[in-house]
C-alpha cells in the first residue's frame, strides 16, 4: 500500500480535494475532532500521514510516505533528496524580501553591511544574500517574523507573501521577490525508480489531474 | 568527566562484531571462489589523490593537515586502488581481481545531525579487461554476494553511463548540466521549465522515465535518432542483459525466477567517474528501500593516477556492510550472541596454578576451535557456578593442587 506524506496548514484543504478526485479520500483530515496522524482511505488502497509541512520531505526522503505534497518553498529550505514530479498550481506565494515601510531601503543591495535579516527561511535567505556578495546576519526565528523590523531587531526579513496583507497591516514593504512557489508532488526516489506498489499509476493520475485544472 | 567519542563514531561491541565477520566472512568466500585476492590500501591519502577522479567533493572528504601535504580519510577505495595498480603493480598481469574489506569515512552533511561517519565496505574492482564478459562477471558476482546472504527480495537497477551522457548531447551546452543534475535527481519540475524547445524537452523528459523492463526500454531507446557508437552501446547492453538472465538463472532459489533486473537509464551522477554500465541493489525489505551497494565500469579513471597518462578498463562495486546487516537483522541468520565459551578452568588454590595453565593450554591445543577461560581467582564456588551459567559456559574442570582434574558440565552443548 503507498502512503503519502500531507501538509497540515495551508495547503492541506486543496491537497485533500486533490486527492479526492483520483479516488483517494483523506478527508477525514479535515474533520475538526479528528486527532488520528494516520489513516488509510475508505477503500483501503492508500495511507495518509498528516504532519508539518517543513517534515514531509523528511518522510518522502527516508521512504516512510512515498509521496508527499508540499510547498515548494519548503523544498527550497530543506534541499531534501526527493523526486520533484509536479507543479500542482495551487498555494501560490512568494519568497520576498520586506522591510519597515519607514526605512529608506528599496532594494535588497540597499541593505547596509552587516544587517540583520530575520527569517523562519534561513537557508533561503543565506543563499539569496551569499548570491548578492551582500554580507547580512541571519537572524532565525519560528513564528512572527514582521516583529523583527517592527521592534527594530532587524532591518529586513525574508518571508513568504501570498496576499500582501500581512505586511501591509504591520507596515511593511516587499522590496524584492526571490522566487515563486506552489504546490508540488514529491516523491521518493527509489520507490519512483523502482514502481514500487504501483506507485507511478498514482503519479501519472495526480498528474493529469494537475494539468486538467490549470 | 566523561569522554565521549566524536560526533557521528560508533563502536562496535562484540556482538556487532560477531554479525559483521559473518557477513564479511561470507562475502569473502564468494570473491574468493571467483579468484579475487585481497588488497589493503592505506586509510589516509593524499586529497588530490582522492579527489582526481572527479566524484569525490572536498567537502565529503574528513581532512587532515600534515605539513605541506593536505590528507583525508579514504571516503571510498576505488581510488585508493587506482593509485596503487598504476605504480606499485604496474608490470602485473591483467586481468587483476582485487577485493577489500575495509572503513571509509565521509563527513556527516551540515543538515544532518550526529549522522555516521564511519561506515564499512566491501567490494571489488576488476582491472584491465573490457567487454561482454567482465561486465556479467562483475553483475554475476554481485548476485552471487547476495545469494550467499541469503537475501532474495532484492532488485538490480542497471543503467549506462556513457550512452545516458551521449543522449543528452543534443541539448544546448550551457543546459546540459542542469539537465544532467535533473534527471539524476529526478527533477521533472525542473525540466519542464527549462527553456527548450518542445522536441528537446520531450527528448528529457522521456530520458528522465527511461526505466522499467528491459526489453521495454531497450525498445523505446532504439527508437530514438542513434549514432552508430550509440548504436553499439545499445547492442552491448542487449547482449549483457540476456546473458545475465541465461546465466543467472541456474544460481537462484528457484530455477524459473528471472534475474530481478531493472534498466534504468536515468541512474547517473551528477559527478561521477562512470564510463559505461552502472547499477545499485536495492533491497525489498518491510521497513523500506535500502540501497545495499553500488559499482560501475570506469574506462578512464586508471589513467589519471598512471605517470605517463596510460589508461586501462576498470569495473568494481562496494556492498555497505551496514545496511546488510540492518536488512539481515530481521532474517535471524546472523549471530544472536557472542561465541559460547566451551570450558572454564578453575584452580582449587595457588599450588593448582601451574597444572590449570597447562590443562588449560592442552584444551586449546584441539585440532577444532576450542574456546578456553581461565578462572582468576577471588571467587567462591557458586559465584563461579552463577558465572558460568550466565556466560553459557559448556564445562567447567576443577583443578587440584595435585593435578588432577574434575570435569562438570554446565550448559550442555
Amino acid at each position: 500500500m503507498i502512503t503519502v506524506a500531507l501538509p497540515k496548514g495551508a495547503l492541506l484543504k486543496d491537497t485533500i480535494r486533490l486527492f479526492q478526485t483520483i479516488g483517494l479520500d483523506f478527508s477525514a483530515f479535515l474533520d475538526s475532532s479528528n486527532r488520528q496522524l494516520q489513516i488509510t482511505d475508505p477503500t483501503g488502497t492508500a495511507k495518509a500521514l498528516l504532519v508539518r509541512a517543513q517534515d514531509v520531505p523528511v518522510y518522502v526522503e527516508y521512504g516512510q510516505a512515498q509521496l508527499g505534497i508540499v510547498g515548494y518553498d519548503v523544498l527550497r529550505e530543506k534541499a531534501s533528496q526527493v523526486a520533484h514530479l509536479v507543479d500542482l498550481g495551487f498555494g501560490k506565494c512568494r519568497m520576498s524580501v520586506a522591510v519597515k515601510e519607514s526605512s529608506p531601503y528599496r532594494s535588497a543591495l540597499e541593505l547596509p553591511l552587516y544587517g540583520r535579516v530575520a527569517s523562519k527561511f534561513v537557508h533561503c535567505a543565506r543563499e539569496y544574500f551569499d548570491a548578492l556578495d551582500l554580507p547580512v546576519e541571519i537572524v532565525p526565528l519560528y513564528g512572527s517574523v514582521e516583529l523583527g523590523p517592527i521592534t527594530g531587531m532587524s532591518e529586513a526579513i525574508v518571508d513568504l507573501v501570498s496576499t500582501g496583507r500581512t505586511l501591509q497591516e504591520n507596515g511593511l514593504v516587499e522590496i524584492e521577490v526571490l522566487f515563486e512557489s506552489t504546490a508540488r508532488l514529491i516523491a521518493h526516489p527509489l520507490s519512483y525508480r523502482l514502481n514500487s506498489d504501483g506507485l507511478n499509476q498514482w503519479i501519472e493520475r495526480v498528474r493529469s489531474q494537475a494539468l486538467e485544472r490549470v | 568527566m566523561v569522554y565521549q567519542p566524536p560526533v557521528g563514531a560508533r563502536d562496535l561491541l562484540p556482538l556487532d562484531v560477531a554479525q559483521k565477520r559473518w557477513i564479511e566472512n561470507r562475502l569473502q568466500q564468494v570473491f574468493h571462489r571467483w579468484g579475487y585476492h585481497r588488497i589493503i590500501t592505506s586509510t589516509l591519502e593524499r586529497l588530490d589523490t582522492l579527489m582526481a577522479g572527479g566524484a569525490i567533493q572536498r567537502s565529503t572528504v574528513l581532512q587532515l593537515q600534515e605539513n605541506e601535504e593536505e590528507l583525508g580519510l579514504r571516503p571510498e577505495l576505488t581510488a585508493s586502488i587506482a593509485r596503487t595498480v598504476v605504480t606499485r603493480m604496474a608490470g602485473a598481469t591483467h586481468p587483476l581481481r582485487l577485493y577489500y574489506n575495509a572503513n571509509v569515512f565521509r563527513r556527516a552533511q551540515e543538515s544532518s545531525h550526529n549522522r555516521q561517519q564511519e561506515f564499512y565496505q566491501a567490494g571489488v574492482e576488476l582491472l584491465g579487461s573490457s567487454g561482454l564478459l567482465a561486465d556479467a562477471e562483475i553483475l554475476l558476482l554481485v548476485v552471487d554476494c547476495l545469494q550467499s546472504l541469503g537475501l532474495n527480495q532484492w532488485s538490480l537497477m542497471l543503467g549506462e553511463a556513457g550512452l545516458t551522457r551521449s543522449l543528452l548531447s543534443p541539448f544546448p551546452e550551457t543546459l546540459q548540466p542542469k539537465i544532467r543534475h535533473a534527471i539524476a535527481n529526478l527533477d521533472r519540475v525542473t525540466l519542464e521549465t527549462l527553456p527548450l524547445s518542445p522536441e528537446l524537452r520531450d527528448r528529457a523528459l522521456l530520458l528522465l522515465d527511461l526505466r522499467g523492463h528491459p526489453t521495454d526500454v531497450l525498445q523505446k531507446v532504439a527508437q530514438l535518432e542513434l549514432s552508430d557508437s550509440q548504436r553499439l552501446s545499445l547492442d552491448n547492453l542487449k547482449s549483457l542483459i540476456d546473458l545475465l538472465q541465461s546465466a543467472s538463472t541456474p544460481s537462484l532459489p528457484h530455477p524459473s525466477t528471472p534475474l530481478p533486473l531493472i534498466l534504468d537509464l536515468s541512474l547517473i551522477q551528477t559527478l561521477d567517474y562512470y564510463t559505461g554500465i552502472v547499477f545499485e541493489v536495492v533491497s525489498e525489505h518491510p521497513a523500506g528501500l535500502q540501497v545495499l551497494g553500488q559499482g560501475g565500469r570506469y574506462d578512464q579513471l586508471l589513467g589519471l593516477y598512471d605517470p605517463q597518462g596510460q589508461t586501462y578498463p576498470g569495473i568494481g562495486f562496494a556492498l555497505q556492510i551496514e545496511h546488510l546487516q540492518q536488512v539481515l537483522v530481521p532474517t535471524g541468520q546472523l549471530p544472536q550472541q557472542t561465541p559460547a565459551i566451551g570450558w572454564l578452568v578453575v584452580p582449587e588454590n595457588a599450588q593448582a596454578y601451574p597444572h590449570a595453565l597447562s590443562y588449560a593450554q592442552h584444551l586449546r591445543a584441539a585440532a577444532d576451535l576450542v574456546r578456553v577461560e581461565l578462572d582468576l581467582g577471588d571467587r567462591t564456588p557458586a559465584e563461579i557456578y552463577d558465572y558460568a551459567r550466565h556466560r553459557r559456559i559448556g564445562s567447567i574442570v576443577w583443578i587440584s593442587a595435585q593435578g588432577e582434574a574434575k570435569v562438570e558440565t554446565i550448559n550442555p552443548v
